[in-house]
């Protein structure tokens, strides 16, 4: 009898400095095309991300193809698109966005490069340009700047019709232990031959909660 | 007092024999002391002796085979295989990453045991060390990876602050651990590069001056991506990364436990039984951070003959080493406690068990002392850390130039500066990486771009 107390001592006596657990391997799995995103927990992604450049680029160069319903041949008889150069993505929100924004960044021109009417300027040739010129893509509506990068970007092939800008903005909303953000994406393109531009945004709103109810409660239909 | 039979006495005798060989065999020469002949090496400037040394300890001691990599990736680094200390520094990295996890078993026999049995999953300022060091081999190769691993240290500063705070989010994270400012510095320098991206360079910076509210240079450099450019049309920049002084590691020191704590382990054993604890003679054993006193305070830097300035520190290692080991150290007493508690219990149950007699019991409890002095202090660490990481930012023509970095000890110029020819690209970032240890070792200077 005392014998077993023993070991009964023993033994709880490990058990109450020993937590559970037991290191385990890590895994990963290759997504469908119809498999959803992830939510994340305390900040945006490719939930948000994914349709926000889907929408805002869509509606975009539908208007713009709307204004322009036939491409412009060009003097060798081929589609002479309007050439875009897509300056950068700016972060404004109240998150970070840490590897996000090269690959928003992809993703707008990639969806560029898909439509009729415009031409996007290779990255590099960008990139190269603000290097030589060392202008700020903040200060290229300065139009000294304007004209100073269109002209590098001339002389290398690449003639400029648009200036294209992103910028991702958050509103925040807070109530209690729930949090609402509003995260917009806008586009906006500069003509640079007479200075007219065109905007569009697109929003997402994603609640984040510190309860697994804080949904259910702030959000029904009986809420006002 | 009844006596025992001559035959009893020898068995028992033998039993506490085995009993003590078992437990010296458990732990007995700590990290520390096994460590303490490369890292003479290293600070004599043998490197070549230093790896030897080191590679035979990775080989016969698998508990220390991480912390022995880190040592070797520092070795690797000042040789100028930046590959091979970036590829060992991935290694154990994933290695930390993996040993987040808890392991019962390791937990279990530990407790019966030191901690030294247990796989070492890294201090916290070491798994950001790890990652900061990483960005420093890639930028001193090709650099391809130093974006990453820039945002790789910001995803594990912020796991570790939600880890430690209190409320597990929000704003609490921050004062919990604010981070190391050279991780938002390198964000910031490699996104300022971009010419593109002066937000990101704003942010990083901000970060890291609000870290250091009194480092000059940090606001000029909040200034400058605020309304300036990287550098003027046919300049580059060169920065220096100078690593000063000798950083700290972990020694074993012996710690009489607080009465309180003894107490309560008393009370957990008595209450369970009728039972008399053997008398409390070893004290606990647990490391201890130690900081060696350094004589290297920063580097001067000139371009040519022409004096540019002297490094600042973005990150202070002993500092962190030392708030790091303040935080945990309770928990590393309650733990010895724990194991004494658990010990002595083993004792007394074995005794109760044997129907010990007083000259049984008094063996047995000499037996139980044994055993708990044999215990050693997990002084694990990465030990060839410097004390400080300082960073200078020169603007410089495109071109060839002789940099001379003068180590300064005690605000004095060393007379004998090292020199090294870099490269300047119209644009772009020249990295040199020196390493000052203190005035009586040979410093090494490595650059990513050496002038062909």
């Amino acid at each position: 009898m005392m014998r077993r107390r023993d070991w009964l001592f023993g033994f709880s006596t490990v058990s109450l400095f020993l937590g559970s657990g037991c290191r385990g391997h890590q895994y990963g799995h290759l997504l469908q095309p119809t498999d959803k995103n992830l939510v994340g927990s305390h900040e945006a992604g490719a939930e948000v991300f994914d349709p926000l450049v889907d929408e805002a680029v869509a509606k975009l160069l539908a208007r713009q193809e709307e204004a322009w319903p036939e491409c412009p041949v060009g003097p060798d008889g081929l589609p002479a698109k309007k050439s875009i150069c897509f300056v950068c993505v700016e972060n404004k929100m109240a998150e970070d966005i840490g590897d996000f924004k090269d690959q928003l960044y992809e993703q707008i021109d990639s969806r560029i490069l898909e439509s009729n009417a415009f031409q996007p300027i290779s990255r590099r040739m960008i990139d190269a340009a603000l290097v030589e010129t060392r202008l700020r893509p903040d200060s290229l509506m300065v139009p000294d700047n304007m004209r100073l990068l269109s002209s590098v970007l001339q002389r290398d092939g690449a003639p400029v019709d648009y200036f294209l800008y992103a910028k991702l903005t958050s509103g925040t909303t807070k109530r209690n232990t729930s949090t609402q953000r509003d995260y917009l994406l806008t586009l906006e393109m500069v003509n640079l031959h007479n200075g007219s531009y065109d905007k569009q945004s697109s929003e997402i709103r994603k609640g984040y909660h510190k309860t697994a109810m804080g949904q259910a409660w702030n959000y029904n239909p009986f809420k006002r | 007092m009844t006596l025992r039979t001559g035959k009893s006495v020898h068995r028992f005798i033998a039993s506490c024999m085995a009993i003590v060989a078992c437990a010296a065999m458990l732990g007995c020469t700590t990290h520390a002391k096994r460590i303490s002949l490369p890292r003479t090496h290293f600070y004599d400037g043998q490197l070549t002796e230093c790896r030897e040394q080191l590679e035979k300890i990775h080989k016969k001691h698998q508990q220390d085979r991480d912390v022995v990599n880190l040592d070797l990736a520092v070795v690797d680094l000042l040789d100028g295989q930046c590959q091979q200390a970036e590829r060992r520094l991935k290694e154990v990295r994933d290695r930390f990453d993996h040993l987040e996890q808890t392991s019962l078993t390791e937990k279990t026999v530990s407790m019966w045991t030191d901690d030294s049995v247990r796989a070492y999953a890294g201090e916290d300022y070491e798994k950001i060390l790890i990652r900061v060091f990483l960005a420093l081999s890639n930028l001193m190769h090709d650099g391809i990876d130093a974006e990453s691993y820039t945002l790789q240290i910001q995803d594990k500063q912020e796991a570790i602050a939600a880890r430690l705070a209190p409320s597990g989010e929000g704003e609490a994270n921050a004062a919990a651990f604010p981070g190391l400012p050279i991780g938002y510095f390198l964000r910031g320098m490699l996104r300022e590069q971009t010419h593109q991206n002066y937000d990101d360079a704003l942010k990083g910076y901000s970060q890291a001056a609000a870290l250091l509210p009194e480092c000059v240079p940090l606001q000029w450099d909040v200034a400058r991506v605020q309304n300036g450019v990287h550098s003027q049309p046919g300049n580059g920049v060169v920065y220096v990364f100078a690593m000063v002084g000798r950083g700290p590691y972990k020694v074993e020191v012996s710690e009489r436990p607080t009465s309180e704590a003894l107490l309560i382990a008393d009370r957990i054993v008595s209450a369970v039984g009728p039972y008399q604890l053997p008398p409390t003679i070893a004290p606990i054993k647990i490391p201890d951070v130690v900081v060696p006193a350094s004589d290297v305070d920063a580097v001067h830097v000139s371009v040519g003959d022409q004096p540019v300035g002297s490094t600042v520190s973005i990150a202070d290692l002993e500092q962190l080493a030392e708030s790091t080991y303040r935080s945990q150290r309770n928990q590393i007493v309650a733990r010895a406690v724990a194991r004494r508690v658990i010990k002595k219990a083993t004792v007394v149950a074995a005794k109760k068990s044997m129907g010990a007699n007083n000259l049984t019991g008094l063996g047995m409890d000499l037996a139980g002392v044994a055993w708990e002095a044999t215990e050693s202090a997990d002084t694990r660490c990465w030990g060839l850390l410097p004390r400080d990481i300082q960073v200078l930012r020169v603007e410089a023509p495109v071109g060839v130039h002789r940099l001379q970095l003068h180590p300064m000890f005690h605000q004095l110029y060393h007379p004998n500066p090292h020199t090294i020819d870099v490269r300047v690209d119209n644009g772009r970032n020249t990295y040199v990486l020196c390493w000052f240890p203190e005035s009586r070792t040979p410093g090494r200077v490595l650059t990513s771009h050496p002038a062909r």
